[in-house]
């Protein structure tokens, strides 16, 4: 009799023992129920709010335990000014942009586009290489370095993708306002820019960098006259957009209850992302 | 005596099997079973029987048979609303469990028209010690483009559950959270609903 006894104690510990060192780690308070060997997936609750604070820290995990976390409220002083430029920019995509990418679509075939589209990334090399090296990845700038050699000679200046069809080399999609961040620059405020859409103070400054590091402005301001490089831009995004068809874009806000602020989650959330990358 | 031992030992390693690897309770891993879904959804989207426009209904009701078992909309539910849950009595907990199914069910349903050969692969799962999981996969586009889909799911008594998808670190929970929270700012929550039904309303499938 006594060995079952034992033998349930172990039971016990056994099973209880992940449970309480996973909460023990979390919640100092939830110590005391795990003695009594409950299985807690409620009782977790009233620990979930002090968890749910540190959330800046690790989202997806403070995320699993902590569903009740207060969202941390977002910088968004300049809101009247940013809905209206969410306004502006979503007529211009569904009344101006969309209609063009659509008859571009049926015009020329899909292989063409993301030609296109290649070249232009290609071309925009040394804003990822600069950023790589900016944010210590030097792996990542010889991978950049090494892309362009393959692309610009196989792969046809750049219109095709050899380094990443034949040798499996990817991209490093590097830019400015990230190396800001992963020196833990602030984001600042949310700011909603004409035709350039979701971006926030760090990100400002960060697309002034990338510009000065892209090529095509360079291009732009000795070679071309202003009409010439709005035209050049205003074709990249058309071809950009064909490519995606729009559906980033349209798959944020469509289902949204309140979509400048889907939007502007979705552009916060994938930020944070890319600078913890 | 020796036979008691016997019994013993045999009864302490069953315990220990019991004890020591929980995941046998389990029927599939949740990685697994986010793939077999799947893979039903997508037997679904490439069966010629409901090919074209005109099966559009028909197709779109076999998906969710078969898509929504996996998804635990009453987590979703409480995890988009937040703080603010708490507050709700059960039967506004229950409408609205109803409605976000159903803003779901339409934006996301209605997105597999456009289904065109996309490949969905999986990349690895990750499990804690307890009930959470995620399994991380990518969908291949027919451009080449790379999108990165996880799933985070629970576990209620040994059953794998999705309670938010994440894309491009855009998690799907918190993205409605942003938006209820914003409106339950300014406004009550009767106004949320109504904003809700609007929706639900206005994007009928």
């Amino acid at each position: 009799m006594k060995r079952y006894v034992g033998a349930m104690l172990f039971l016990g510990l056994v099973v209880f023992f992940p449970v309480a060192s996973l909460s023990a780690e979390n919640l100092p308070i939830a110590a005391s129920d795990e003695s009594e060997g409950k299985v807690l997936p409620e009782g977790n609750v009233s620990g979930e709010e002090t968890i749910g604070k540190d959330d800046d820290e690790d989202p997806s995990e403070a995320d699993q335990i902590g569903m009740e976390a207060e969202v941390a409220p977002v910088k968004d002083s300049l809101q009247p000014f940013n809905r209206a430029m969410f306004f502006f920019n979503d007529k211009a995509f569904h009344y101006f942009f969309k209609p063009i990418y659509k008859g571009y679509n049926s015009m020329i075939p899909v292989q063409a586009r993301v030609s296109v589209k290649n070249f232009y990334s290609n071309i925009r090399m040394p804003v990822r290489f600069f950023n790589c090296l900016f944010q210590a990845n030097f792996k990542g700038a010889g991978t950049e370095m090494l892309r362009f050699v393959i692309n610009s000679t196989v792969g046809v200046a750049g219109f095709l993708d050899p380094a990443k069809s034949k040798f499996h080399i990817e991209k490093q999609d590097r830019d400015f306002g990230q190396t800001l961040g992963k020196y833990r620059m602030k984001s600042g405020t949310y700011i909603v820019w004409p035709f350039v859409g979701p971006s926030n103070t760090r990100d400002t400054i960060g697309f002034v960098g990338d510009t000065v590091l892209d090529p095509i402005t360079w291009v732009s301001y000795f070679f071309l006259k202003p009409i010439e490089s709005v035209g050049n831009y205003t074709y990249e995004s058309v071809n950009g957009l064909s490519v995606d068809t729009g559906d980033t874009y349209e798959s944020v806000t469509k289902p949204a209850i309140d979509p400048y602020i889907a939007l502007q989650d979705a552009y916060l959330q994938n930020r944070l992302k890319k600078i913890k990358e | 005596m020796n036979k008691r031992k016997v019994i013993s030992s045999i009864f302490y390693g069953i315990v220990l099997l019991i004890g020591i690897s929980p995941s046998l309770w389990a029927a599939e891993t949740p990685g697994t079973l986010v793939m077999t879904t799947i893979d039903r959804g997508l037997a679904v989207l490439k069966d010629p029987a409901l090919k074209g426009a005109e099966k559009v209904q028909a197709r779109r009701q076999r998906l969710w048979v078969e898509i929504s078992p996996i998804f635990n909309f009453e987590e979703m539910s409480k995890r988009a609303l937040g703080q603010h849950w708490k507050k709700r009595s059960p039967e506004e907990k229950k409408e609205f469990i109803g409605l976000f199914t159903n803003i779901l069910k339409d934006a996301y349903i209605g997105k597999t028209d456009t289904y065109s050969g996309e490949k969905i692969v999986f990349i690895k799962e990750k499990q804690d010690e307890k009930d959470y999981a995620s399994v991380q996969t990518k969908i291949i586009t027919n451009t080449g483009a790379v999108v990165l889909v996880e799933y985070r799911m629970l576990s209620n008594a040994g059953k794998w559950q999705i309670y938010d998808v994440v894309i491009e670190g855009v998690s799907l929970v918190n993205n409605y959270r942003s938006q209820f929270n914003n409106i339950l700012m300014k406004s009550p929550y009767e106004e949320l609903v109504q904003k809700i039904k609007g929706k639900v309303g206005k994007d009928e499938i």
